[in-house]
């Protein structure tokens, strides 16, 4: 048997607005990614080859699983459209399906199963239709039964649907308080319910109550009491006297002195509470949610580039700008004013200067030609607010107000990576140039696209 | 770049070998299935070693042309850096996308029986 697992993103949407910084697909359960559940069960199932289908990214889940021969299953990846039926999947898979029976596993679930019963000889007596399903997700046989039986068996397991934050939260506390004996969980420990990952370091004088699961790289240090039912990620310190009682404590958090975490989740420096979703913001002064995004911003190599070439345009542009702007503010064709632009991907925003030329005299196209109407937002790329070619700043405000996803690589700029190319016809196609030039584009490329959207600016203007 | 029309039906096979790159792509603008708006097509890129943001603009402006005469542009058997290049710029969202070029004819012919 083989297994297909089809997961849309709008169906884990809100994860990544709730945990920014976590994939979806490797949300951790109880300290164990949610993806390696649903292959642990499709090996359970017999599947000896795993496709996970999503039209979201996958690199990091590729990047964690790889291609599955840590679990001894060849795992592949492909796209889906999220409109796609069950057989659309099919056909478009119809290579990895060949003749053999599928198993597709669709929706953002958990699946409550026990691993100690054999679902690889339920799986085969099973009838082709759906095995089980709840809201939002299913469980489907496709291709003939392979062992004949008159009555198939009740199959002893359920979906959980992972719609919301508090499903998140029961599913995870389930898990940890029934979960040792139904699930491969990580952690060691000489006792049930309580598993402890590597280099955890606990005070003599803290206190651990089962059940527990703590990852790897914690600290829990003295007279910090943990538990029941508590969930510790990797590299996370709980301070001097605090208390989790019944909650998540997520990768890479800091719980600071004298405090009480109580039916909650915290996540770098988020506390959220899974009955309401409302979240506030904790101090972190080892800044241990903050490494991860520090590492993704651009780095001072490509700012320095930047800002020499910046530096050159300017001196170019400085003569022609001085003899233009008079004119064109004398005319009334210079229209200058300020916007609010998203200044990252975590809602910081800044001010920025606009420059535009209005009408259509020959000083004006001229200044257009050349770009005039930049020089201001290049003195903004010295100072390493912006760089000199990246995404088109976002603005903060009104119809296309949205804040850009953390993993779409923005960089406001001077220029657009979609001005150097030649066919973006709409924003669709212009977010796809950005994003590919985001990923494949070094400094020095970088110049030759700056130079290469001036001509094209040139050539536009020529042409008109 | 080699490109390979096989007629199948009333869908045309474009079998691509090769870089798809701002050189190439005027190339495959010109062949006659690609050319012919109304034509389907399904686009082997089985034998495609590198894409690059032209490349990508080609085939996207040959969706866009497809579509707006109700035609489709398929593409199928990517291998794993040109599916990487689709997945980091969102680009597998506008396509429908297969790892079997039959497949990839049959879902053609069926779009096209449903005009």
């Amino acid at each position: 048997m083989k297994t297909l697992l089809a997961i849309r993103e709008r169906e884990y949407e809100w994860v990544n607005q709730t945990f920014p910084s976590i994939h979806p697909l490797l949300l951790p359960i109880c300290n164990k990614p949610f993806t390696e559940f649903l292959i642990d069960f499709a090996i359970l199932a017999g599947s000896t080859e795993v496709r996970l289908l999503s039209d979201g990214p996958l690199a990091e889940v590729k990047e964690y699983c790889e291609n599955g021969s840590r679990w001894g299953v060849q795992l592949s990846y492909a796209t889906l459209q999220a409109d796609d039926s069950l057989k659309d999947l099919l056909d478009k898979n119809r290579r990895f399906c060949g003749e053999d029976r599928i198993m597709i596993i669709s929706g953002f679930c958990f699946i409550n199963y026990d691993k100690q019963r054999g679902y690889a000889s339920i799986m085969s007596q099973m009838p082709a239709g759906t095995c089980v399903s709840c809201p939002g997700g299913s469980i489907i046989l496709a291709g003939n039964q392979e062992t004949l039986s008159r009555n198939p068996p009740e199959i002893p397991l359920s979906l959980l649907p992972l719609d919301e934050i508090g499903s998140y939260f029961r599913i995870s506390m389930e898990t940890l308080e029934n979960g040792s004996a139904r699930y491969v969980l990580p952690g060691y420990g000489n006792e049930p319910e309580c598993a402890i990952g590597r280099n955890v370091i606990i005070s003599k004088t803290a206190e651990i109550i089962k059940p527990v699961s703590i990852g790897n790289n914690v600290q829990i240090l003295s007279g910090a009491i943990i538990g029941p039912a508590c969930i510790i990620g990797s590299n996370v310190i709980i301070d001097k006297e605090s208390s989790v009682k019944k909650g998540v404590i997520l990768d890479n958090t800091y719980i600071g002195e004298h405090l009480e975490v109580k039916g909650r989740i915290a996540s770098g420096n988020m506390l959220i509470d899974p009955r309401s979703s409302a979240s506030i913001a904790m101090e972190d002064p080892h800044l241990l949610s903050g490494i991860k995004a520090a590492g993704k911003s651009g780095t001072a190599g490509r700012k320095t580039v930047h800002a020499i070439a910046a530096a050159i345009l300017i001196t170019m542009q400085l003569i022609p700008f001085l003899l233009l702007f008079p004119l064109l503010k004398l005319q009334g064709r210079w229209c200058s004013g300020t916007t609010t632009c998203h200044a990252d991907s975590s809602g910081k925003t800044f001010t920025l200067p606009t420059a535009e030329i209005t009408g259509n005299s020959p000083a004006g196209s001229l200044a257009a030609a050349i770009s005039l109407d930049r020089l201001p937002l290049l003195l903004r790329v010295i100072i390493g607010q912006l760089t000199i070619i990246g995404s088109s700043p976002i603005p903060a405000s009104g119809e296309t107000g949205d804040k850009p996803s953390a993993k779409s690589g923005y960089r406001p700029a001077v220029f657009s990576y979609a001005e150097a190319e030649d066919w973006p016809v709409n924003s669709s196609d212009a977010a796809i140039v950005e994003r590919y030039y985001t990923i494949h584009s070094t400094p020095l490329n970088d110049i030759g696209l700056t130079m290469k959207a001036l001509l094209n600016k040139l050539y536009e203007h020529n042409a008109a | 770049m080699i490109i390979t029309e096989t007629p199948e039906g009333c869908i045309t096979i474009v079998a691509l070998n090769g870089t798809l790159d701002a050189s190439t792509a005027p190339e495959l603008q010109k062949s006659p299935a690609i050319n012919n708006a109304s034509q389907t097509v399904v686009i082997d890129m089985e034998h495609v070693d590198f894409l690059d943001s032209s490349g990508l603009g080609s085939l996207i402006g040959t969706l866009r042309k497809k579509r707006n005469m109700s035609a489709e542009t398929l593409l199928s058997c990517m291998n794993e850096r040109i599916s990487q290049v689709f997945e980091i710029t969102n680009a597998h969202r506008l396509f429908h996308i297969f790892d079997d070029t039959s497949a990839a004819v049959d879902y053609a012919t069926q779009l096209n029986s449903r005009k």
